[in-house]
């Protein structure tokens, strides 16, 4: 039995202790998820908080033949699912950030001109407004795959979907997104599509 | 424009062999829809994990001491209704026979044992009827019908016990 299982365990035993082992272990994944899916810091945190209050609270009905994270990202996914639907509202930040919360640029060793640093963070900030015009399910699968590695399956078992329909959402959450993209880039700068570089 | 396979391998991020890469550069020169496909994806992959404020267990900690107060707070609360729900509604009810009770206890009490009375009373012939009954109905019904009606209170049961079950069993996930 690994530590993560010991923990889960003794947290169910009642284990104050036990639990606060495991928000140690997984207040970075819950909040990361909970930032991209609100956008705002504060919201991030609310939502983080809350959804290992409500996992405290659910502990007994966790299911140990599912990975602990699976399971509770699961909570913070349908929590923040419910905020967006009540709010309807959103904003995100699509800046690339640091250990410490801290946002930094990507450097990209292939245009280390200013100009093109530039034009790459204008670029991401178009992207993160584009983000928020998703399904809050959509954008929940999407968070899950790029920002923690998730696969088809462990997204589906998250979200309560099958595999095909997150290999679904995924596609038409891609697919938004370059459609909303061309629109936006081809109307922001029409005379830089003609100089782009194609490279991938 | 058509854009398969090349939509395919860039949403499955399928790996390309030389000869693909090739047909893929040429045909993002014409289409800049795979282009943006291509941009997006690498701009979702190099964002990094957001990591929270210092002290976050800390937090989640006054969190729900916070918590476990305001639902001890609202357990209490809830019982203390409920107490006193139930002793109004008791007195309510109760209230008009205790006070004619204090009125005249003589008479209640004269009630009271006529009405323990009338109940053995009737319980005794009650149980002398079931016992008549239960002697003169075996020869009357055939041992299928018996059979039936042993089948059903045992359907009966059986429908009861997995109700209980599904009610008592524990949900799996949230």
């Amino acid at each position: 039995m690994n530590d993560e299982n010991a923990w889960v365990l003794q947290a169910q035993q009642g284990s104050d202790e036990a639990f606060t082992q495991l928000v140690e272990a997984y207040q970075k994944p819950v909040y990361n998820l909970c930032y991209r899916m609100l956008g705002e810091p504060e919201l991030a945190e609310d939502a983080a908080q809350e959804t290992f209050l409500r996992a405290y609270q659910n502990l007994h009905r966790y299911d140990s033949s599912r990975a602990f994270g699976t399971w509770i990202l699961s909570i913070a996914a349908h929590y923040c699912i419910d905020r967006l639907r009540k709010r309807k509202f959103s904003v995100f930040s699509m800046d690339a950030e640091d250990e410490d919360g801290m946002q930094f640029e990507i450097a990209d060793p292939a245009s280390p001109d200013p100009e093109s640093e530039s034009a790459k963070r204008e670029d991401r900030d178009r992207l993160h407004h584009l983000l928020k015009d998703l399904d809050a399910t959509d954008r929940a699968a999407v968070v899950m795959r790029y920002w923690h590695d998730y696969s088809e399956i462990e997204i589906a078992q998250s979200l309560n979907l099958t595999v095909s329909a997150v290999k679904s959402r995924l596609h038409r959450s891609r697919r938004a997104l370059a459609e909303m993209w061309q629109e936006e880039k081809s109307r922001a700068y029409p005379e830089r599509r003609s100089r782009e570089s194609l490279a991938f | 424009m058509n854009h398969l396979p090349f939509e395919e391998w860039l949403l499955n991020d399928m790996p390309v062999n030389p000869e693909q890469q090739r047909e893929l550069e040429s045909h993002l020169r014409n289409c800049s829809y795979c282009a943006a496909l291509i941009e997006t994806g690498k701009m979702l992959k190099v964002t990094r994990m957001a990591s929270p404020a210092a002290d976050f267990t800390t937090r989640f900690q006054a969190r729900l001491a916070v918590r476990k107060v305001e639902e001890r707070r609202r357990k209490t609360w809830g019982a203390l209704l409920f107490a006193l729900g139930g002793s109004v509604l008791l007195m309510w009810i109760a209230g008009p026979a205790l006070l004619a009770f204090f009125d005249s206890p003589a008479a209640w009490i004269s009630t009271g044992v006529g009405w323990l009375v009338f109940l053995g009373t009737t319980l005794f012939a009650l149980l002398d009827a079931a016992s008549v009954i239960l002697n003169v109905i075996p020869s009357f019904l055939p041992p299928f019908a018996w059979m039936i009606v042993l089948s059903m209170f045992a359907g009966m049961g059986l429908l009861w016990s997995v109700s209980i079950w599904r009610f008592v069993r524990l949900p799996q996930g949230v």
